[in-house]
């Protein structure tokens, strides 16, 4: 988790960087950065409470936590393709919109499609951890 | 399914930390356990009923 965490950063920063030489710092560029800081944001309040439990003799994984992750993961999966399907749909709208170009390039959809996931596994993550009622 | 593990945990002046800990679960399990938000496996059931020293039928009503 730490190493994803540093590899996660360090792509946003180099990601940043290029956008930045390129003179691409507008919307479209912004966009995928921020939404890949605030994923390791996440990441970084999920480490240190974890370093938390180990601080306090918890143990890291129990059987609820488990079913929190899988829950989370299977909510995600399902809101995850309803996404790709908008994105597919609405190619057209968000080429023009966000990159004012005719289509989305491949590492456009892809990365749109990524960063969908992730924030619906964290949603998710958040809500069952929090609200969820486990029964 | 309802509970009464707050009841026998008070009778043995447990905390729910304590008793997280002695059964071998987070903190926050138990929390939710003694909310009604989350149904244990019988294994966390059955330990968490020999830490309290009840049968499992008196601590869990359905």
């Amino acid at each position: 988790m730490v190493f994803l965490t540093i590899a996660v950063f360090i792509t946003t920063v180099l990601y940043g960087y290029s956008s930045v030489n390129k003179n691409m710092a507008n919307t479209a560029s912004l966009l995928p950065i921020i939404i890949t800081f605030a994923i390791a944001v996440f990441m970084i309040f999920f480490i240190a409470r974890r370093y938390q439990d180990i601080k306090q003799g918890q143990p890291l994984e129990d059987e609820r936590s488990k079913k929190v992750m899988t829950k989370a993961a299977a909510t995600s999966f399902y809101f995850t393709l309803y996404w790709l399907l908008f994105i597919s749909f609405f190619e057209d709208f968000f080429a023009d919109q966000l990159f004012k170009a005719e289509h989305l390039d491949a590492s456009q959809t892809v990365g749109g499609g990524i960063a969908g996931m992730a924030i619906a596994w964290i949603v998710c993550w958040l809500y069952y951890n929090k609200k969820g009622k486990l029964i | 399914m309802d509970n009464r593990i707050k009841e026998f945990r008070a009778r043995y002046n447990l905390t729910q930390d304590e008793l997280a800990k002695k059964v071998g679960v987070r903190r926050e399990t138990i929390v939710f356990l003694e909310q009604g938000k989350y149904n244990p496996s019988l294994k966390l059931a059955h330990d968490i009923a020999s830490e309290l020293k009840v049968k499992i039928d008196d601590l869990f009503t359905f």
